[in-house]
């Protein structure tokens, strides 16, 4: 049993480990997952890395010459050129590679803004959504039957 | 001529186009300038009349022999005769219940072109979700509202007071709860800035709006409504690149004030950005947002050190309520 949850716990860790990502901008690699660590190399936007793994703000990464920490936020999954290979997974998804194996597609549309505009008011299925509410105190119920607990972070301003 | 009318009234989720809002200047005026012919042919009702503190573009809509008087409001004699005061749609301060009633009345439009999904649990534990991450910001008073539609697209729609939909098939992209924690972030930033009711506002929809929206709360104009159309077509129409970028940088903060990682919007968007362009089931989302790369370079930008230090929070895979 325990083993099992072990495994569970690592496992968003090993879905990581060995993806190919690419650098979106110039950043600093450190030996440790902090801003004052010793620096370990640089990555330059468009750099190809192997993640290995992921703690809090940070990634482990390879690259050709160098290996460390890098900050999330400076990598992006999937290798330069592979933007669009998903295609035709997303083609299975939305039923239109005729498999049906994700999603049947009955009943299910696109949403384009031509349908928006002529979209009519459905009292309906709004009253289903409110019914739905949740107060605050359930809301709390809820985040601390899974175990969380707020933090405080103060948002940011954005970069010119 | 209605449905440019309508148009005016967009602005989206995640994802919101700029040609579109080249033509919201004519496009009101235009409408406005039909509606007020007709009152002056004895159309079945009048439009009330504009808020004293709104600038009035159109020289047709200030015409003041023309202008229809909202009785109660206007005249002190109307109070005198008895006759109830009709609240007004305050545009330029709108009140929390003005507030939801626009937003109800965007989201039960957009229901109207795409119902919730049923599945009654699915409902239910995105209320939960949201509702938790809403707390955590400045308007936890809000009667906050969440909800799934049927839609193979990737999109999702804020619209003021407090109301979100997430499509389908953005929902099914994701794979753990602190993704959800922060797509809804991201809207809930939207609606907490008020960025939907700005643009309402600045595209000078008052006239019109102000009519529709009393419409709403005194039942009495019809013309008015059918002037507004469906109010929908705000969540087809784009927001200011900048309000994204502010409600990608709140989100995730959002998110991890609940106690969820912080980087769950990041990796949708990162989803979203491996999806072909050319699909359709982003078709609308490209056309109301920026690319996702430029997004997640925004962000990280944005970033800098300041998340460096972040508390690793919970990414709870086990509890994401799976779709059949």
């Amino acid at each position: 049993m325990k083993k099992i949850f072990l495994i569970m716990m690592c496992a968003p860790l090993l879905a990581l480990a060995g993806e190919a990502g690419t650098a979106i901008k110039i950043d600093t690699l450190r030996a440790e997952p902090f801003a004052d660590a010793k620096t370990s190399g640089t990555l330059n936007k468009g750099d190809s890395v192997d993640i290995l793994s992921k703690k809090g703000a940070w990634l482990q990464v390879k690259t050709k010459k160098n290996s460390g920490w890098v900050r999330l936020l400076s990598v992006k999954r999937g290798s330069a050129s592979s933007s669009n290979a998903v295609g035709s997974a997303i083609d299975v998804a939305s039923g239109r590679s005729g498999t049906g194996k994700v999603v049947s597609t009955t009943g299910i549309r696109g949403l384009s803004a031509e349908e928006l505009k002529s979209a009519k008011f459905n009292e309906e299925e709004m009253k289903k959504m409110e019914s739905y509410t949740t107060t605050a105190a359930d809301g709390e119920k809820f985040a601390n039957a899974g175990g969380l607990s707020k933090t405080s972070l103060a948002y940011f301003k954005g970069a010119k | 001529m209605n449905k440019l009318l309508l148009s005016l009234f967009l602005a989206a989720g995640i994802f919101s186009t700029q040609s579109f809002a080249l033509d919201l200047g004519k496009a009101l005026k235009d409408a406005a300038k039909q509606e007020i012919e007709k009152v002056k042919n004895g159309g079945e009702s009048a439009p009330t009349e504009t808020p004293a503190a709104v600038p009035v573009e159109s020289s047709a809509t200030t015409s003041p022999a023309d202008k229809p008087v909202l009785p109660a409001e206007a005249s002190p004699e109307a109070k005198v005769m008895g006759e109830p005061a009709k609240p007004e749609f305050n545009w330029k301060n709108p009140s929390k219940a003005e507030e939801i009633a626009l937003g109800r009345e965007i989201t039960g439009s957009i229901l109207g072109a795409a119902p919730l999904v049923k599945d009654e649990a699915l409902q239910k534990y995105v209320n939960e979700v949201g509702r938790w991450v809403a707390s955590q910001s400045e308007r936890a008073d809000l009667p906050w509202k969440f909800g799934v539609i049927e839609s193979a697209d990737l999109n999702a729609f804020a619209a003021p007071g407090g109301y979100v939909l997430i499509t389908k098939g953005l929902y099914q992209k994701m794979q753990n709860e602190s993704q959800l924690a922060g797509v809804l972030g991201h809207e809930i930033a939207h609606i907490v800035k008020k960025h939907q009711l700005k643009v309402l506002q600045k595209q000078q929809l008052l006239n019109a709006g102000a009519s529709w929206i009393t419409d709403q709360f005194g039942k009495k104009d019809k013309i008015a409504k059918k002037l507004i159309g469906n109010g929908a077509e705000i969540s087809a129409r784009s927001l200011d690149k900048d309000a994204e970028f502010e409600a990608d940088r709140m989100g995730v903060v959002l998110a991890s004030r609940a106690g969820y990682d912080t980087f769950g919007l990041v990796e949708v968007l990162q989803t979203i950005g491996e999806t072909n362009k050319a699909d359709s089931s982003v078709a609308l989302l490209y056309k109301t947002h920026p690319a996702p790369d430029e997004r997640l370079a925004k962000l990280a930008d944005s970033a800098g050190s300041k998340l460096d230090n972040v508390i690793a929070g919970k990414t709870l895979e086990n509890r994401f309520y799976k779709l059949k």
